[in-house]
C-alpha cells in the first residue's frame, strides 16, 4: 500500500488498535496499521520470568525505548520511569495486564451532575476548587452493547448480578467464574460478616475453552482455559488464556486482507494539508528512515502519553497548529489522571493462602465504596474505588512487602519470608483521582528518546480529595482483614504516581473544554480520532480496559457509517 | 580466545566472573551473608546472589559497575574507620553495624548510601529468588526456601489452606514449551 492512500491509519495495535483493525478491515476498509515494537512469538513474551518482568521492566523491549519522566511539581526537573503499560509490542499491554474486565458504572459517566450540580460534594464537605469535573458526552446505556460484545469476542467469566452496583446488562457473562482461591475465600466471608457486598470480579481470562459463538465474531479463534500458573500481572500468558488482541482481534483482521501491518514502525507525527485535515503520518520504518503513508483517516491507539506527544509534535505548517494539533482548547495534556496504587496487607499464621497460585484477575472484591455507592457526607471527599483481594506473585515481587515491624534484611527478614510468603495476600483498592489541569503531560524540554522525539513529561500530584480517600478506603481493607482473622495488618499509601492513567485528550461536547467528542473524533480535526483511556474526562474506580474496548467498537462502528469519506 | 589469559584471576568459588573482581565478589559475598544469612538453612551465599550481581553489571546493569566499586570502596572505609579492619574481617554484629550506617545514609563518602544499600539489598534478594538463568537461585535455594514452586505450567488445584505437594520447576525444566502443543 506504500505510496497509496489507505483508508484508515491506525497509530498503536492494542486493544484499542486491535479492535479498530478488525471492526474497520471487517467492513471492507484498507487499513494501515503502525505498531512502534514488534511482534513477539508466545514462547517470547510468556517466559513467566520474574528477573525479566518484575525487576528489570526498564531492559524490556516493549519498555526500554520510551521510558516518561515523572514529577509532583512543575519547578522538579522528574525521574525517567520504566512502566510495562504501555507494552510497546503487537497486542500491547495487554499481553501482560491482569484481565480486570469490569464495566464503568452508570455514575462513573455523570460525575458532574451527580456529585457537583446533584450536590453530593457538598453534602460530603469537599472543596473542590483546583478540580475540573465535567460529565462524560456520552452515558453507559450507549456503551452498553459495546461492553457486551467485548465481553462475549474475548471471553470474560464472571458472575451477572452478583455485584448489587453494576449496571444493567442484557446478557450474562459467556463464561463462568474462574476457580476459587484462598484469598477470594478469605476475603468474601470476612466483607459478607461486615455486611457489605462481595461479588467475583468479571476476569477477561478463560475458565473453560472459548470461542465465540454467533451472533459474535465467529472467526476469533478458539483459546484453552486458564492452568492457574499465577503468573498473570506483568507477565505474559503462556496458554494464552488471559485475552488479548494479539490471539484474537488481530489474525482476524489479517485474514480479511485488507490489512497492512507495520510493525518496528514509530509514528513521528500526523501530517495536515492547507484545510487542516489530516493527511496521513509520518513515522521512522525500521531502519530508522522516516517515511510518509497517507489516509484518509488516521486513528491514535496508543495509549494516552503517545497521544499527547504525538498531538504536541504535529504542528503542520507551525502556524494554524502551533500548539500541537487538535489542540484549539489548549487541553491536550491537560487533566491527566489516574489511580492511586495502594494496598493493604494482612499475614496469617494459621492459614495458607499460596497466593502464587490462581488468575491474577479471579477475586473477590466490593463495591460498597465505589463511586457514588456509599454515603459520604462529612467525609471530605467524593468518589471512590473498588476494593478487591489480590497478591499474586513469585517471591521476587513479594520481597519488598515486609511489615514495619520487621527490618527488611538479615536473619529477622530470612525467618519472616520462609514463614509468610505464602502466608500473605493483599486488599488492593484502585481510588479514582479527579480530573485537574496542573495535572498534566507535556515534552521534556531536554530529553529525547532513539528517533530523537522529546519524551513525555508528566507534572502529577494527588490533592486533598484523593488524600482524604485513600486514608479512608485504607481503613476499609484493614477492617475486613482484621474480620478475616489477619494477625497482622499494615498499609502502604500510594506513591505520587498514579497508575492506569488516563485523560490529555478529553471528550466533551464543547470544543472549548474538551479536545474530542462522543465518538472519540477531534473537534477540530475531523478525519482525526483518539480513542483510549486519553479520552476520559472522569475515571472510575475500575481500570479501564472494557471501557476502552467498548469505545474502539463504538468508533469503529461510526467510522464505518462515514461512506463518504471513503467514496 | 583473547580471553584465556586473564580466565584464572577471573575464577571465584568454581565460576568464572564476567565483571566484577574476585576482591568485589568476596565482598559482595560478605555483605550477602548479612541480608539473607545462611541459618540451620541455605542463604544468599548458597544460592550464588554474587553470580546473578556479576552478570547483571556484566550485561544489562553494566552502568552499575562503577557505582558498586564506589560503593564497595566506601563501605570498607567506613568499616576501617568504625571497626579497624577490612569489612570482610568485622564480626557480623559488626557487619551489620557498617550495613546499617549505609542503609540510613550515615556514610560520610557516599551522598546516595540509602539507595546503593538499595540496590545492594534488591539485588542480593533478586539473587536469591529470581529465575536460575540469571546466575543466581542455585538449585533453586530460594524457591524452597519459601516453599514457591517455581515456573510450574499450572496447578491442578488452587491449595486453599494446604501446604503444596509439588517439587519446584524452572522453564528449562518444563517439559513443554509455549507455542508447542
Amino acid at each position: 500500500m506504500k505510496g497509496s492512500i489507505a483508508d484508515v491509519c491506525i497509530v498503536g495495535v492494542g486493544a484499542v488498535g486491535g479492535i479498530l483493525a478488525k471492526q474497520l478491515t471487517s467492513a471492507g476498509l484498507k487499513v494501515v496499521a503502525f505498531e512502534r515494537g514488534p511482534a513477539l512469538k508466545t514462547a517470547e513474551y510468556a517466559q513467566r520470568d520474574s528477573i525479566s518482568y518484575i525487576a528489570r521492566p526498564d531492559q524490556l523491549e516493549g519498555v526500554r525505548h520510551e521510558p516518561r519522566i515523572f514529577r509532583t511539581s512543575a519547578t522538579q526537573p522528574g525521574n525517567l520511569r520504566y512502566e510495562t503499560s504501555p507494552f510497546n509490542v503487537l497486542g500491547g499491554s495487554m499481553l501482560l495486564w491482569t484481565g480486570q474486565a469490569s464495566r464503568f458504572m452508570p455514575g462513573d459517566f455523570k460525575v458532574y451532575s451527580n456529585e457537583v450540580a446533584g450536590g453530593l460534594a457538598d453534602r460530603a464537605g469537599v472543596d473542590l476548587r483546583g478540580y475540573d469535573v465535567v460529565d462524560w458526552p456520552i452515558g453507559y446505556d450507549d456503551l452498553e452493547p459495546y461492553y457486551e460484545r467485548f465481553e462475549w469476542e474475548f471471553g470474560v467469566a464472571g458472575v451477572a448480578g452478583m455485584n448489587p452496583f453494576a449496571g444493567p446488562r442484557r446478557k450474562p457473562y459467556p463464561l463462568p467464574p474462574l476457580k476459587m482461591t484462598a484469598r477470594m475465600q478469605l476475603f468474601g466471608e470476612a466483607a459478607k460478616r461486615l455486611g457489605y457486598h462481595p461479588f467475583i470480579g468479571p476476569a477477561a481470562v478463560t475458565s473453560e475453552p472459548y470461542r465465540p459463538p454467533a451472533p459474535y465474531d465467529t472467526r476469533i479463534p478458539e483459546r484453552p482455559a486458564c492452568v492457574y500458573c499465577g503468573h498473570c500481572n506483568h507477565y505474559g500468558c503462556h496458554v494464552n488464556a488471559k485475552a488479548s488482541t494479539l490471539h484474537t482481534a488481530i489474525p482476524v483482521a489479517l485474514q480479511t486482507g485488507n490489512l497492512e501491518l507495520r510493525t518496528n514502525c514509530k509514528v513521528a507525527s500526523i501530517t495536515t494539508d492547507d484545510k487542516g485535515i489530516a493527511t496521513g503520518v509520518k513515522y521512522f520504518d525500521p531502519s530508522g528512515v522516516l517515511q510518509e503513508q497517507s489516509a484518509r483517516v488516521v486513528i491514535l491507539s496508543a495509549f494516552v502519553f503517545e497521544h499527547v506527544r504525538l498531538l504536541l509534535l504535529s504542528k503542520g505548517d507551525g502556524k494554524r497548529f502551533k500548539n500541537g494539533l487538535a489542540n484549539s482548547s489548549g487541553l491536550v495534556g491537560k487533566c491527566f489522571f489516574g489511580h492511586g496504587d495502594m494496598r493493604v496487607y494482612g499475614l496469617f499464621d494459621n492459614f495458607i493462602i499460596n497466593g502464587f497460585i490462581g488468575s491474577g484477575a479471579a477475586a473477590m472484591r466490593i463495591d460498597d465504596f465505589n463511586g457514588n455507592n456509599f454515603d459520604h457526607t462529612g467525609l471530605g471527599f467524593i468518589r471512590g474505588g473498588t476494593v478487591g483481594c489480590s497478591g499474586d506473585g513469585a517471591p521476587v515481587s513479594r520481597m519488598d512487602i515486609v511489615p514495619p515491624d520487621v527490618r527488611s534484611w538479615g536473619k529477622e527478614f530470612k525467618e519472616y519470608f520462609m514463614r509468610y510468603y505464602t502466608r500473605t495476600f493483599d486488599i488492593h483498592m484502585a481510588p479514582e483521582t479527579l480530573p485537574r489541569r496542573d495535572n498534566c503531560i507535556d515534552l521534556d524540554p531536554r530529553r529525547r528518546d532513539r528517533w530523537g522525539l522529546p519524551l513525555p513529561r508528566v507534572t502529577f500530584a494527588f490533592h486533598e480529595n484523593e488524600k482524604r480517600m485513600h486514608l479512608f478506603l485504607a481503613d476499609i481493607g484493614e477492617r475486613i482483614f482484621r474480620e478475616a482473622g489477619a494477625d497482622k495488618v499494615w498499609t502502604e499509601l500510594p506513591r505520587p504516581a498514579p497508575t492506569r492513567q488516563c485523560g490529555g485528550t478529553r471528550m466533551g461536547s464543547d470544543p472549548n473544554t474538551s479536545v474530542v467528542n462522543g465518538y472519540c473524533q477531534s473537534h477540530d480535526v475531523p478525519n482525526l480520532f483518539i480513542v483510549g483511556s486519553s479520552v476520559f474526562p472522569t475515571m472510575s474506580g475500575y481500570p479501564a480496559t472494557a471501557t476502552i474496548s467498548a469505545l474502539a467498537y463504538r468508533t469503529a462502528e461510526y467510522i464505518e457509517r462515514q461512506r463518504d469519506w471513503f467514496h | 580466545m583473547m580471553q584465556l589469559k586473564s580466565q584464572s584471576s577471573r575464577e571465584y568459588r568454581g565460576e568464572r566472573l564476567e565483571a566484577l573482581t574476585v576482591r568485589q565478589a568476596r565482598f559482595i559475598d560478605a555483605i550477602a551473608a548479612r541480608i539473607l544469612p545462611t541459618t540451620d538453612t541455605p542463604g544468599a551465599i548458597e544460592a550464588g546472589a554474587v553470580f546473578y550481581i556479576d552478570r547483571a553489571v556484566a550485561g544489562p546493569y553494566l552502568h552499575l559497575l562503577s557505582r558498586y566499586a564506589r560503593g564497595l570502596r566506601a563501605l570498607d572505609k567506613h568499616a576501617k574507620r568504625q571497626f579497624g579492619a577490612a569489612f570482610e574481617k568485622l564480626s557480623g554484629e559488626q557487619q551489620d553495624s557498617a550495613l546499617g550506617d549505609l542503609e540510613s545514609g550515615r556514610i560520610a563518602e557516599l551522598d546516595d548510601g540509602e539507595a546503593f544499600f538499595e540496590l545492594l539489598r534488591t539485588h542480593v534478594l533478586e539473587g536469591v529468588f529470581g529465575e536460575l538463568s540469571y546466575g543466581g537461585n542455585k538449585d533453586m535455594i530460594g524457591w524452597k526456601l519459601v516453599g514457591f514452586p517455581g515456573q510450574q505450567w499450572g496447578y491442578p488445584e488452587t491449595y486453599i489452606n494446604k501446604a503444596i505437594d509439588l517439587p519446584p520447576v524452572t522453564w528449562e525444566g518444563l517439559p513443554k514449551k509455549p507455542g508447542q502443543s
